[in-house]
């Protein structure tokens, strides 16, 4: 387990190099896949490696000229290492420009500075009703199939994408097993590690993540947990696309406070829902990303409460309190963000909300609310 | 600074804030005659007016409350409700007023609409997806919503053109003759249609005002008078309006009558974003002592460039392809591409000096790559811009001093580049 955990936290400490090493030891080229929502296995079935983008590790430099700074942590992110020429490894990138408005410019920014082999734009729809919703995402799904075709000169057959949705499958059944694990002896795993796992399987192919879950998996099942002290259960929920810095997890801990589940992005969602095998693999793509849950606040869904779904993992779990989790200049979550804490009022739930910026300007505000919030909830 | 230069007010304009008073108060006072109402974002409203009922426009009531001063109340009640200041100004005002109403908050009472019907709720920004579902949330709202996607690329028009025509046939007609109780009104959209013909047609016409050197008016101008072609669509008072105002251009170009007193401008400018509805006086007071005058925009103009296109036979493919049609693509011009491709043309034919870019701390819907724009731009033509940071309607995101800066600034390179 802990040969596993520290290959991991090697991925991790350095994607850049970890994915340039890649390329050359699979001889493949790598693709940036923009979170949240690109269906990777079609880049996969490609024969390209997809990889998901991730906000860097350093503060914003000569991104400065080209990014206001009211935009969120991995659009600056991004932007800087793309003008810096730090993503010269990549050899195309995809993104889904509906989500939320800091995508749509990329394209363009990307066109002038880095000038990609491959670069697609998807238009994934809102899941409004109405049949044209699910034909239109078939067809965004079938003209990003062609261009993968055009680039790599290669069909991708029914078969083949069916072969790559059974490898992403696989992993996402890997990690709900690790989180189910996690869920009984939360204190097998830090916060942070958990994180790192589920990142790390955004960066590496899916087939070698899969043989390494299956090793911590073995680990993870063997080891007995006798808990030191009884801790208090909370939930992370949100940061949307990208990874919440590891200080603010450690800190969650050290003030007494353990995470049994997750609703992040880098967590749970990025896992959740396999593709449907049976029938027209395209279309089961298509329905992957048309699923209402785990609610994603970019896809327009609103019959179903993402307070509703929190406070059920929240019980599910017996956790005393939530902690949102919000991307600074992130409208998706910050849109919404009220009528959650609403919900959670009415539930008489206790939950705070923690801003997440890129740069991280001081922890000590994050450790005051923290704390009071443990106190809330009967920790510290 | 020289302090000679002073506003060449328009009389026409006058005229527009009675028909855009009307507007609202038949709006506020639509449910007591039993009338009902619908609210819009995105190019949605149409079919609404094509049923009779009365409409609000998102952005336009954002105008509306920022032009009578009660954009900063609206604000501070969506604050106490729980919005946070980074949301998009036009979504939190009507946060706050909703909140107002269902709280019993006192606001100004001209801010005030009745709640919705239906809430059409066009996505052309994701935005307008999010204000909807929470005003659905929240107060219960009826929702009809429409993807209508920005397109980034030309390749990509036709299939999204479909994909919007599709969801108008199969999902907004149906929805509208459900909340109606009769069938959809394809006659009423065609008459809709054939007076925004005319009204389009009029305001290219006076457009072309902004060709001459002295210029006979002003970006602002022409953005107050900006309602007749969208939210009081189908009202033939705009064709007069409009007709009037043409009349007036004419006159000054007859009798050589500048924008500004008392030869015309020193710097001729691009504004790029969306007007600052709360600030236009502010921002007015900027540039006129410079001797500058902003003259054409991405925003204003962007509506219905090529009248000429619009077939009242033919009205929801008509409205469809407006959007999304090869040829007149106007949802285009909200990319960088097409941004480059429409300021290129205006620096060429409106003879500009400079660039200013309005990036809304609130908005991303250009700013991320205005800094490419102008870098783009400045390359090709020679052309300076800058980037000034603000806000529509919310003054806290408004830095005097930073505006300033930026406009001294172009103005200097303006004249460094002259020399
Ligand atoms: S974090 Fe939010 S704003 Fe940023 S790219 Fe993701 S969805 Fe968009
Ligand atoms: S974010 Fe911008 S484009 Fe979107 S609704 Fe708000 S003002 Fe309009």
């Amino acid at each position: 387990m802990e040969k596993v955990l520290s290959k991991i936290a090697e991925v991790t400490s350095d994607p850049y190099g970890y994915v340039a090493g890649l390329k050359e030891r699979k001889n493949k080229k790598i693709i940036g896949c923009f979170p949240m929502h690109v269906p990777e296995e079609i880049v996969h079935a490609a024969g390209l490696i997809p990889v998901v983008i991730w906000r860097g590790n350093e503060p914003v430099t000569w991104g400065h000229a080209h990014v206001p700074p009211y935009d969120c942590g991995i659009t600056r992110s991004f932007v800087d290492d793309a003008v810096r020429g730090k993503l010269s490894f990549m050899d195309g990138f995809v993104f889904h420009i509906r989500q939320c408005l800091q995508a749509g410019e990329f394209p363009f920014i990307m066109e002038r500075h880095f000038k990609p082999a491959y670069q697609k734009i998807l238009y994934l729809p809102a899941i409004y009703p109405g049949d044209a919703t699910r034909d239109f995402a078939l067809k965004e799904l079938e003209s990003f199939k062609t261009s993968l075709e055009d680039f790599t000169g290669n069909m991708i057959s029914d078969d083949s994408l069916k072969k790559s949705i059974e490898i992403y499958n696989k992993n996402r059944s890997l990690m709900e097993r690790v989180y189910e694990i996690r869920r009984a002896k939360p204190e097998i795993l830090k916060a942070k590690e958990v994180m790192q796992i589920v990142w790390s399987g955004m960066l590496m192919p899916k087939e070698d993540h899969n043989e390494l879950l299956a090793e911590l998996i073995s680990g993870m099942e063997e080891k007995s947990i006798t808990p030191q002290k009884e801790r208090i259960k909370v939930i992370l929920v949100g940061c949307l696309c990208q990874t919440l810095q590891f200080d603010i997890l450690d800190l969650i801990e050290d003030l007494g406070m353990i995470v049994p589940d997750d609703d992040l992005y880098i967590g749970s969602r990025y896992f959740a829902n396999p593709v449907n095998l049976n029938g027209n693999p395209m279309k089961a793509l298509a329905d992957r990303y048309l699923t209402k849950s785990p609610l994603c606040p970019t896809k327009g869904v609103w019959d179903i409460h993402w307070g509703d779904e929190a406070i059920k993992r929240m019980r599910d779990n017996d956790a005393k309190g939530i902690i949102s989790v919000r991307v600074k200049y992130c409208p998706p979550h910050t849109c919404y963000y009220p009528d959650f804490r609403s919900k959670m009022a009415e539930e008489g739930v206790t939950e705070v909300m923690i801003e997440m910026e890129h740069e991280i300007i001081s922890l000590e505000g994050v450790k005051t609310r923290l704390q009071s919030f443990a106190e809330t909830i009967g920790g510290v | 600074m020289d302090a000679k230069y002073k506003v060449n007010r328009l009389q026409t304009t006058n005229e527009i804030r009675p028909l855009v008073d009307k507007h609202w108060a038949d709006l506020r006072t639509a449910k007591e005659r039993g009338e009902l109402v619908a609210w819009a974002s995105g190019p949605s409203f149409i079919f609404a007016y094509a049923m009779g009922m009365k409409c609000h426009f998102m952005a336009g009531y954002a105008a509306y409350c920022g032009g009578i001063g009660a954009g900063e109340e609206v604000l501070k009640v969506a604050e106490m409700a729980g919005d946070l200041p980074e949301t998009c100004s036009y979504h939190r005002l009507h946060m706050g007023m909703g909140e107002a109403v269902a709280r019993g908050i006192p606001i100004n009472p001209q801010a005030i609409l009745p709640m919705p019907d239906l809430m059409v709720a066009g996505r052309l920004c994701p935005e307008m997806s999010h204000y909807a579902e929470g005003l659905h949330r929240r107060f219960g709202v009826r929702v009809l919503p429409i993807d209508l996607p920005a397109v980034v690329d030309m390749e990509d028009m036709p299939r999204i053109r479909e994909f919007v025509y599709r969801q108008f046939k199969e999902v907004v007609i149906p929805t509208f003759e459900e909340v109606c109780g009769k069938p959809f009104d394809y006659d009423r959209m065609s008459e809709i249609l054939s007076v925004l013909k005319k009204v389009a047609t009029l305001r290219n016409q006076c457009w072309e005002f902004f060709k001459d050197k002295p210029s006979r008016w002003t970006l602002w101008d022409y953005g107050v008078s900006i309602a007749p072609v969208f939210y009081l669509m189908g009202n033939p008072a705009g064709v007069a309006y409009y007709e009037k105002l043409l009349k007036e251009l004419q006159e000054r170009r007859e009798k050589g009558i500048p924008a500004i007193a008392p030869d015309g401008e020193k710097y001729r400018l691009y504004w790029d974003g969306w007007l600052p509805w709360a600030f236009l006086g502010k921002f007015m007071r900027k540039f006129i002592p410079h001797g500058a005058v902003v003259l054409c925009g991405r925003y204003p103009w962007e509506f219905f460039p090529h009248p000429e296109l619009i077939d009242p036979e033919h009205p929801v493919e008509t409205w469809a392809d407006l959007y999304y049609g090869m040829e007149s693509h106007l949802v285009y011009t909200f990319s960088p591409k097409g941004t480059v491709d429409l300021i290129g043309k205006l620096i060429d034919d409106y003879s500009l000096d400079g660039l200013i870019m309005f990036s809304s701390k609130t908005c991303r819907v250009m700013n991320l790559a205005q800094p490419e724009v102008i870098d783009v731009l400045d390359k090709k033509y020679g052309i300076p811009g800058v980037i000034v940071e603000g806000d529509m309607i919310d003054s806290a995101m408004i830095s005097d001093a930073q505006i300033e800066t930026r406009l001294q600034a172009l103005y200097e390179m303006i004249d460094s580049r002259r020399r």
